[in-house]
């Protein structure tokens, strides 16, 4: 599969010498969703910058869709679309008005434009609002009008930075599937999200940026089973030091049990203590508590794949009928936080 | 390559936006109606009816020529002649009057002596004191000489000595003063009037860059523009054209209005008047672009500009000759582009001069332009 984006050790320094980016190196396979996570101020901004052609980087290259963004920028801004986290269409203008004016500022032809504008208005459903004036409608609304003028000129790739920030949840979920039918569609997606479950949803491809580097990228899976096996390690240091030392701090041992166990809770339509002793007996079960609304909450082993199985296994052999489960696995938040947690601000000035 | 098509949505842009918001058309046309009424009446027109007393001690047809010729000038208002010299001074000492005008007990007496008429004066309002000075030597002055051509009359029908009478009439007429104003009678708001112009047009033209340029690179509209295959030049050039229009709007009730309010003369027509105008508008518009070239806020855009437009607006000769400035000033005023058009501005509009004759303003002017469309253009990044 060709890449959609590529940057080779591509580096953003400004004039106060605080260096943005730091060599990034990044591959963006084409039509895949891409989510570009990173902390406040990790780089992430600047790369998009570069990427769009509104800055130039001081060093390293990036092509977007084969166009070297410095030697071909005009080529590259053709490609592009931009959705960004702050609804930036003209606010006294319509949907349409909008959209026809970008539409001529990428030069669309102007016997198709407005009929792709009603098209793409028909897509994302906002074709009842096209003769209203954007500063009237809705967030929802405008990150809608947002994306048909940002689409108008039938780019390849689509940057939507924050695009459900503020929205609601049924909202949120329409503009969801919207995002992947354009991706379905052939569109190559970038997104830069602080929500953790839109872009495990969404993307394909998840790079975290941290102090202008690349710190992590797989698919969201594949950053949660990393985890998972960084975890795994850190246990078995942490049980070498058990075994070595004599007295083991208390941190030691919280580090231990938050690595090892994880939390599964189970709620009961009959329950009674003979099911909770038969769970009691369980190997993998550590601990087991009755929550005063009848849950019963356990920490099983976090690495044993059966444990789940085990568990469900011996209620439904007690007798048990479960009516809600919910087991604790880790997140591409946990990947977020532990991936930047370590923060060399040194290397950037 | 300046693309016309884009050139023409942001007129458009414009033009909509006032449509839909009739309370922004408004403010155009109340701006430079609101700043020609301030600027006019606030420091252009005359002083009249400043109150004063007069305290008259004499009585006699002398003391009533006078109090007549007091309350018919214009300068005062005349609040109350009294008899009493501490309470005149009373009344001025409280505020209550600018002035009290006191004539002695023998004003209205033959006397060969000098008549001491007081002018009990507040000179703590330095405006208003220095026009009753001057106003009240002027009436007292002219008095005196009615009083001279009366005693000449009297004494040429008492059939008193020829010589004397010949003596006093000679004294007035052999020496002659005579003004020839070669720009007919100029006033005060009519040398303040074509600044103003400027002056307005210099001001909406930076004012209205700021809130275009760093106010869509704030708000982010600016960022979706440069993010298509648009040149710098074709954005800022929209960007101008758009301003430009609304700005020409803005100049046409200016001159309209200065003709309207105080009947201000053009001597050397609307046309060319216009054209400076415009010149000017285009000027201080570049300056603008040149400003909010790297600003990121309209208040960083506000910050920047206010070290250039305030001491423009001083020392640029709008309100005062340039000449009567101290000389570090008259050498700043000449760096900035107001002075010229300023210049030009009065030029056409009080000499009747041709734009033929402002040509070295006009040079400078379109000079600053084209540094300032240069420097912008250049300066000016992407990145939003």
């Amino acid at each position: 599969m060709k890449n959609a984006i590529e940057t080779h050790d591509l580096t953003k320094v400004y004039s106060n010498n605080f260096k943005a980016v730091n060599s990034l190196n990044l591959e963006i396979p084409d039509q895949t969703i891409f989510g570009m996570l990173g902390p406040n101020g990790a780089g992430k901004t600047t790369t998009i910058k570069m990427l769009t052609c509104l800055i130039q980087p001081t060093s390293g290259t990036a092509t977007v869709g084969g166009y070297d963004v410095q030697k071909n920028p005009d080529e590259v801004r053709n490609l592009l679309g931009m959705v960004p986290q702050q609804v930036s269409l003209y606010k006294d203008l319509t949907v349409m008005e909008n959209s026809q004016l970008c539409a001529d500022y990428y030069g669309v032809p102007h016997d198709e434009r407005d009929s792709r504008i009603e098209d793409l208005m028909e897509l994302v459903d906002i074709k009842y609002a096209k003769d209203k004036v954007v500063g009237q409608l809705s967030g929802g609304q405008k990150q809608k009008a947002s994306l048909v003028a940002s689409l108008v000129h039938r780019p390849d790739i689509l940057f939507l930075d924050e695009p459900t920030i503020g929205l609601d949840p049924t909202t949120k979920r329409t503009l969801w599937d919207l995002i992947r039918e354009l991706n379905d569609s052939g569109h190559t997606i970038i997104l830069c999200s602080h929500d953790m479950h839109e872009v495990d949803m969404l993307c394909d491809n998840v790079g975290i940026i941290n102090t202008g580097n690349l710190v992590a990228y797989d698919t969201p899976q594949g950053l949660k089973d990393a985890l998972l096996e960084s975890n795994r390690q850190e246990m078995t240091e942490a049980l070498t030091q058990i075994s070595e030392e004599n007295e083991v701090s208390t941190s030691t041992k919280e580090d231990f049990e938050n690595l090892s166990l994880r939390k599964m809770s189970v709620l009961l339509k009959n329950q009674d203590e003979g099911i909770i002793n038969q769970i009691r007996l369980i190997n993998d079960v550590k601990s087991i508590e009755v929550a005063r609304n009848g849950r019963i909450n356990l920490r099983i082993d976090a690495f044993d794949d059966m444990a789940v199985q085990n568990v469900l296994d011996k209620i439904s052999q007690s007798g048990g009928i479960i009516k809600s489960i919910y087991t604790e696995e880790p997140s591409l938040e946990d990947v977020f936080i532990k991936s930047t947690a370590e923060v060399n601000e040194d290397d950037r000035v | 390559m300046i693309e016309f098509k884009k050139f023409w949505w942001m007129i458009k842009k414009e033009l909509i936006s006032l449509k839909r918001h009739p309370a922004r058309l408004v403010s155009i046309i109340a701006f430079p109606i609101i700043m020609i009424l301030l600027f006019g009446y606030g420091m252009g027109g005359e002083m009249t009816d400043l109150p004063i007393v007069v305290v008259s001690q004499s009585h006699g047809d002398l003391t009533d020529l006078t109090l007549d010729t007091i309350k018919t000038t214009e300068t005062y208002h005349v609040v109350e002649v009294m008899d009493s010299l501490d309470e005149g001074k009373q009344r001025v000492d409280n505020g209550e009057v600018k002035a009290a005008i006191i004539l002695p007990s023998d004003y209205d007496k033959n006397t060969s002596n000098q008549k001491a008429v007081t002018l009990y004066l507040d000179s703590s309002d330095q405006m208003a004191s220095q026009i009753l000075e001057s106003s009240t030597q002027g009436i007292f002055y002219r008095i005196s000489n009615m009083v001279a051509s009366q005693t000449s009359v009297s004494t040429k029908d008492a059939d008193i000595e020829p010589s004397v009478i010949h003596s006093l009439d000679n004294f007035k007429d052999d020496i002659a003063l005579h003004i020839n104003r070669i720009y007919g009678n100029i006033k005060y708001i009519d040398f303040l009037v074509p600044a103003i112009l400027g002056m307005t047009v210099m001001m909406s033209c930076m004012m209205g860059m700021g809130a275009t340029i760093a106010g869509e690179r704030e708000t982010g509209e600016l960022a979706r523009l440069f993010m298509t295959p648009t040149s710098v030049a074709t954005v800022i050039g929209g960007k101008i054209a758009a301003k430009l229009l609304i700005e020409l709007l803005r100049a046409l009730i200016l001159i309209f209005m200065a003709v309207l309010l105080f009947n201000v003369s053009i001597k050397g027509g609307f046309l060319q008047t216009f054209i400076v105008l415009v010149i000017g508008a285009l000027c201080f518009v570049g300056f603008g672009i040149m400003l909010s070239a790297r600003t990121s806020t309209q208040e960083d855009y506000a910050q920047l500009s206010l070290p250039f437009s305030m001491p423009m607006m001083f020392v640029s000769g709008v309100f005062y000759p340039i000449e009567t400035m101290p000389w570090i000033l008259q050498k700043l005023a000449y760096v900035f582009p107001l002075t010229y058009l300023n210049d030009a501005m009065r030029g056409i509009m009080l000499k009747g001069q041709t734009l033929g004759d402002v040509w070295i303003d006009l040079v400078v002017l379109l000079g600053f332009t084209l540094l300032f469309f240069i420097v912008g253009v250049k300066r000016f990044n992407r990145d939003v």
